[in-house]
């Protein structure tokens, strides 16, 4: 067994005790190139991953892209939106069939909401977008509730995706970040050539050891 | 067999337990008459040492812990309906034949469901804290005997057989005759039914005649039939008046369990329950609940009851409840080979509501947009049961990135260069570097409401695209290019 007194051997002392199936899980594809090859293949069922993306630098893109590709496959999508923001005319209706979309309006109901449907495995992605709620509200958020929903999510087929202007989940497993904003000439070219183009940067991964073993 | 009899032993105790949760458990005891004559009339299994027709002073030297209660009406009558309402999932033909018994006609009923069909009444009335018996016969009387030595059902197919060792007390003979027939040595009825019916009248008289017929299991009758319910409601009152939300959820079940059973007799199901709440103060609370999927299921009707009260405050204890519940057909389907449909129907439903409760009404579902250019219109739909095969794609993709909304959109102050925006200030601000538009769209105009809108699209220096508005109320800040 290593020393753990380096954070390399700490990460793989984690690594040996983690689970098999907690690193080498089903994952589904978000449609975005970028973000899929980050991540191993895409969302980890049953683990959260968190996007952080400033205002303007993709965000909702992804989640137009996470509702393209999960239509193709009739999968269900929960998403809980903290600050009501989504534009549904903004998708092509027939990218909303399978979406259940909860306007939350504050981050106490979202979490509220947050934990019902996470736990409620008729979804294989349930997104949870607290862009846009103060930072401040985001910070004094007790750490048991993310424990919580990280422990309901284990136990679920569902990939959980957290959306955040800057990173909030506490032990979360893989989170990236959009790191460049559209710009308007971007507004003329196709969705799929904006989502090949689309680049991510990892902020924070488990499981990079394992893939790059 | 032509006829069944539901029958529930010691009904009013049963009635009388279930409407009050703290005699569950308890050793109580109903008595009949007053004063110095009161009496046991009907007993708990929890009261050891007590039984019927035992003199109150002596029941409660017996059994000190005893609980003495009278018969309570209106317990009888819920738990009336809720039997009569259990007769009528058998068949449409019921006989509320006494408060604790029903009668139901068979006739074209198969043997084998009707069994299996009296079992399941029985367990979901025993779940419902009425213990009911259940037993089938070619007569009413057969029924009605079979139903008394039943365990919870008994279908009698060979009469004789089944006749031949009940005991005589059975046909209810009079005094007089018992103590004549015990002199001749008969007990059951089979014994008297095996003696010449000519022969009983010529000692007895008609009396020993119709005697007779009863222990043979022959006299037979025309049913006075009920008519179903045709609307689906609870009420009960509170008194003295509550403060607390487990009374109330307590006796919201019982009493949901009889629409539930009032429903499924009816072949409805409900699609919406209306729950009234009259407060002491005069005032009234009205809640209407839409089923996510229509169904008769108690549990989740309280579940969704359960999500609303339990954030509920009221400004008065509450005096009186009336549940009603709205009918509809349910609904029958069969699944495409592929559809995907849900891996858990009851719980996707529950949770919907559950997370309704959470946010209000119409803040959750699947979102349509209208076939309108107005901004920002859509309406929340129940989501679907199966999500269908995509549509081909589109001959012309979307383009660019996703509007991400700001609701209410920011007022801001708009400059102008030429017609076109070159900086804004407010709630966003910043010199515009770029800007495409406008797209102007309007709808509605012949009507009050009409509405019309220019967009635009600006860029911000290092600041990403934002989606610009100019209506009738000036320019406002839609939402940004995200």
């Amino acid at each position: 067994m290593p020393d753990p007194k380096t954070l390399a051997a700490l990460r793989s002392l984690v690594a040996a005790w983690t689970p098999p199936d907690w690193r080498n899980g089903v994952h589904v594809s978000t449609g975005v190139r970028a973000v899929d090859e980050a991540l191993g293949g895409g969302l980890p069922q049953g683990r959260l991953t968190e996007l952080v993306s400033a205002p303007g630098a993709g965000g909702q893109f992804v989640l137009a892209q996470i509702l393209r590709t999960a239509r193709a496959v009739r999968q269900r999508v929960a998403l809980i939106d903290a600050a009501d923001a989504f534009a549904p005319e903004s998708i092509p209706s027939d990218d909303l069939r399978h979406l259940v979309w909860a306007r939350a309006g504050n981050l106490r109901a979202a979490l509220a909401v947050a934990d019902v449907l996470v736990r409620d495995g008729n979804f294989a992605i349930v997104v949870l977008d607290l862009r846009d709620v103060p930072a401040r509200e985001l910070n004094r958020t007790p750490k048991s509730a993310w424990h919580r929903i990280h422990r309901v999510a284990e136990r679920q087929p569902a990939a959980v995706l957290v959306q955040s202007h800057h990173g909030v989940v506490p032990a979360v497993g893989w989170r990236l970040a959009l790191p460049r904003s559209w710009r308007l000439a971007d507004q003329r070219s196709t969705r799929e050539e904006l989502a090949a183009a689309l680049s991510v940067e990892t902020m924070r991964g488990h499981g990079a050891e394992e893939l790059a073993g | 067999m032509n006829f069944a009899v539901l029958t529930v032993p010691d009904f009013s105790l049963h009635a009388l337990r279930r409407s009050e949760p703290a005699l569950a458990g308890k050793p109580l005891a109903l008595i009949a008459g007053e004063g110095r004559r009161a009496v046991l009339s009907q007993v708990a299994a929890e009261a050891i040492g007590l039984e019927p027709g035992l003199a109150v002073p002596l029941a409660m030297a017996r059994c000190p812990a005893v609980i003495l209660r009278a018969r309570e009406p209106g317990a009888d009558i819920e738990a009336h309906r809720l039997l009569v309402a259990a007769a009528f999932t058998l068949s449409p033909r019921v006989e509320a034949t006494a408060h604790d018994t029903c009668t139901v006609d068979l006739q074209g009923a198969e043997d084998s469901r009707t069994e299996t069909a009296m079992r399941l009444r029985c367990a979901e009335l025993a779940r419902a804290g009425l213990p009911a018996r259940a037993g089938a016969g070619a007569t009413p009387l057969l029924a009605a005997y079979a139903a008394r030595c039943a365990d919870p059902v008994r279908l009698v197919r060979d009469s004789a057989e089944f006749l031949r060792d009940l005991p005589l007390a059975f046909a209810e003979p009079t005094p007089e005759h018992a103590e004549i027939l015990r002199g001749w040595g008969i007990r059951t009825l089979g014994g008297l039914a095996c003696l010449p019916k000519a022969e009983i009248g010529q000692r007895l008289g008609t009396d020993g005649v119709a005697l007779w017929e009863r222990a043979a299991g022959e006299a037979t009758r025309v049913l006075r039939l009920t008519e179903p319910v045709r609307s689906f409601v609870a009420e009960w009152n509170y008194e003295p008046p509550i403060d607390t939300l487990e009374p109330l959820l307590f006796k919201l079940r019982r009493y949901a369990e009889r629409v539930a059973f009032e429903l499924r007799a009816a072949g409805f199901v409900a699609e919406a329950l209306t729950l009234t709440l009259f407060l002491e103060n005069e005032t009234d609370y009205r809640r209407e609940f839409r089923l996510a999927e229509p169904g008769t299921d108690v549990d989740s009707w309280l579940r969704v009851f359960l999500s609303h009260l339990e954030s509920l405050r009221l400004d008065a204890n509450l005096a009186a409840v009336q549940l009603v519940a709205a009918p509809t057909r349910p609904a029958v389907k069969q699944d495409g080979l592929f559809d995907t449909g849900l891996r858990d129907p009851h719980v996707f439903w529950e949770n919907l509501a559950r997370v309704e409760a959470i946010l209000g009404e119409g803040r959750v579902g699947t979102p349509v947009p209208w076939e309108t250019w107005r901004p920002d219109s859509f309406t929340l739909e129940k989501p679907a049961e199966s999500v269908p095969a995509a549509e081909p794609e589109p001959v012309h993709p979307r383009r660019g990135g996703v509007l991400r909304r700001y609701r209410p959109a920011l007022p801001v102050l708009v400059e102008l260069d030429d017609g076109r925006p070159s900086a804004l200030s407010g709630a966003v601000a910043g010199a515009v570097c770029a800007a495409a538009g406008p797209w102007r769209g309007s709808g509605d105009w012949w009507r009050p409401g009409g509405w019309a809108v220019e967009t635009w699209h600006v860029s911000l220096a290092g600041d990403g695209v934002y989606q610009l508005a100019r209506t009738a109320d000036g320019w406002a800040v839609e939402g940004v290019i995200d």
